[in-house]
């Protein structure tokens, strides 16, 4: 299991990156959020990566940070580098690589939606599924879906008449 | 002479309107919309509207237990659901070191074909529906039915099968099941002329499809469309064959292919792949009678298991394209985050936004359904 010579060449030459071989067909690489486009724009016009597979976003909250990973793949290729870089929780910013990889104008705005991370550049972060929500980006650990049900909903006067009924014919939730 | 502070009413030009097509609405695949902005019955500009069927899946599964998911994945995507449970077991697999016995590996293969047959008879019977041919429509659900009665008889459940599980499948197949399964595809087979007669070669099929949502091959590349919509533009690209998992290797297949681009070569890419999926069923009925050995391997207390801190992204070639997982483990018995990468978030959103433009009213729905896209599936 050893990483293609071309992808290793183009790899070496960006500063400070860590790489990794995950199994026979995924890199992992490790890099700093500055270099972050040049590696997709490199990686799409000399290796063929022009497939953006996605963008996903974790949220780390011990380490206040961001973790973002670009999944790219390469038809020339048949492999995928998944690009890894963290990037500060406040304020949660980063460039959009929109004008590398159209389909990130979907993951950005999704990110945007459900993480809060901004994405300067983006060519759209309007709410998409959302659209109605006023709480914070639910899908930061820090919101509490259990929490946000309790105080949110009142299970104790819930109480419709259908189950009145069935309360007072001996039965009921509890 | 106008005052200071006159501003002109800006009003849009008296021909253009705005129409909302969904939610609910014959011609939408399933709770979703589209806003469009028309010049007479011709498409401006057009804005997806999701989030109707959103259940906030990637939340739930970072509080449930990694055996406990295997009940969520499959309803994330109702008309093909296996790739979902797939594609999760095997994130989950390859965080946990865990190898799927080659008997396991060749029933999922067989539950993935069967699901891409049943998902492809869906379509073909959607897509017919709305451009009025319904009998076509009843056949498909009708030939999908039949599949979904085998995959009750291995599963116990017609849709959400919860059947693979990390590690392997839950049972074996039951007794002369592999029979019922070629006595069902000599009956497709059968039946496949009457498709052709009846939509693949209908003149009102022809002449409503050809030329419209057309896709270049170019714009199929750097629009991210996956699956049999980007094998329409005639590029040979495949998963099971570029990215392969399990037994695909070992099964010979054709990657379909068919030039166009447009709504029509959509529906044909379909259709030979509904053919292609038959041969891979016919060559698993004929070996895996001989491929013994257990279906799963063995599995620690799955109510107290933790998986070992790391992250793995798995893709699989669904009926609708690249479906993929990404998990990341913190060590802990649940999931850190999981990210659930649909094909149908792109082809929903930014491609039937571009591909709508310039296209007729009466042509919003057959573009839809030629992408074949799955609202649940873009909105988790």
């Amino acid at each position: 299991m050893s990483i293609p010579a071309k992808l290793n060449d183009v790899l070496h030459e960006m500063p400070g990156i860590k790489v990794r071989m995950m199994n026979e067909r995924r890199v992992r690489v490790d890099l700093s959020p500055d270099t972050l486009p040049a590696l997709l724009e490199i990686l799409k016009g000399r290796l063929g990566y022009c497939h953006l597979s996605a963008i996903s976003c974790v949220d780390w909250v011990q380490t206040d940070q961001f973790e973002l990973v670009y999944h790219v793949w390469s038809h020339m290729l048949k492999t995928m580098v998944s690009a890894h870089i963290f990037i500060s929780r406040q304020p949660g910013q980063f460039i959009s690589v929109y004008d590398i990889h159209a389909p990130a104008g979907f993951f950005e705005r999704d990110i945007h939606e459900m993480f809060g991370v901004h994405f300067e550049g983006a060519p759209n972060l309007n709410k998409f599924i959302l659209t109605s929500w006023g709480g914070p980006p639910p899908m930061l650990k820090s919101f509490n879906t259990r929490e946000y049900v309790e105080k949110t909903f009142d299970w104790v006067q819930y109480s419709p008449d259908w189950l009145k009924d069935i309360e007072a014919k001996g039965g009921g939730i509890d | 002479m106008r005052p200071e502070n006159y501003r002109p009413v800006k009003h849009p030009p008296s021909h253009e309107y705005e129409l909302y097509f969904g939610p609910n609405h014959p011609g939408i695949e399933g709770n979703y919309a589209i806003r469009v902005r028309l010049k007479g019955d011709v498409i401006i500009e057009a804005i997806a509207d999701g989030g109707y069927l959103h259940r906030g899946f990637e939340k739930i599964m970072e509080e449930r237990l990694w055996i406990q998911n295997v009940a969520l994945v499959p309803r994330i995507c109702v008309p093909d659901p296996v790739p979902m449970e797939e594609t999760y077991s095997r994130a989950v697999e390859m965080i946990g070191g865990l190898e799927v016995p080659v008997r396991a590996q060749w029933i999922r293969v067989m539950l993935l074909e069967m699901s891409r047959i049943c998902a492809h008879l869906f379509t073909f019977g959607g897509n017919a529906a709305t451009i009025g041919l319904y009998t076509n429509m009843f056949w498909g659900v009708t030939m999908r039915d039949y599949f979904l009665d085998l995959f009750e008889e291995v599963t116990g459940a017609r849709i959400y099968h919860m059947f693979i599980t990390p590690g392997g499948v839950r049972r074996d197949l039951p007794e002369g099941f592999l029979g019922r399964l070629g006595n069902l595809l000599d009956e497709l087979e059968r039946r496949m002329p009457e498709f052709e007669d009846l939509f693949f070669e209908s003149a009102v099929v022809i002449n409503r499809a050809s030329g419209i949502g057309i896709i270049s091959q170019e714009q199929a590349l750097s629009w991210g469309v996956t699956g049999p919509n980007l094998r329409a533009c005639d590029l040979p690209i495949d998963l099971r064959r570029d990215d392969p998992y399990l037994v695909y290797p070992e099964l010979e297949f054709d990657v379909v292919t068919v030039e166009g681009g447009d709504a029509l070569a959509r529906m044909m890419a379909r259709r030979g792949e509904v053919i292609q999926s038959i041969r891979i069923l016919r060559q698993i009925i004929a070996r895996l009678p001989s491929i013994g050995g257990a279906i799963r391997s063995p599995l620690p207390n799955p109510l107290a298991w933790n998986l070992p801190v790391g992250e793995a992204y798995a893709r699989t070639e669904s009926s609708k394209g690249e479906t993929a997982f990404y998990i990341v483990s913190d060590g802990g018995p649940r999931p850190y985050r999981v990210h659930v990468r649909g094909p149908s978030s792109m082809h929903a959103v930014q491609v039937l936004e571009k591909l709508l433009i310039g296209a007729r009213i009466e042509d919003i729905a057959q573009i839809m359904f030629s992408l074949d896209a799955c609202p649940p599936e873009v909105d988790r």
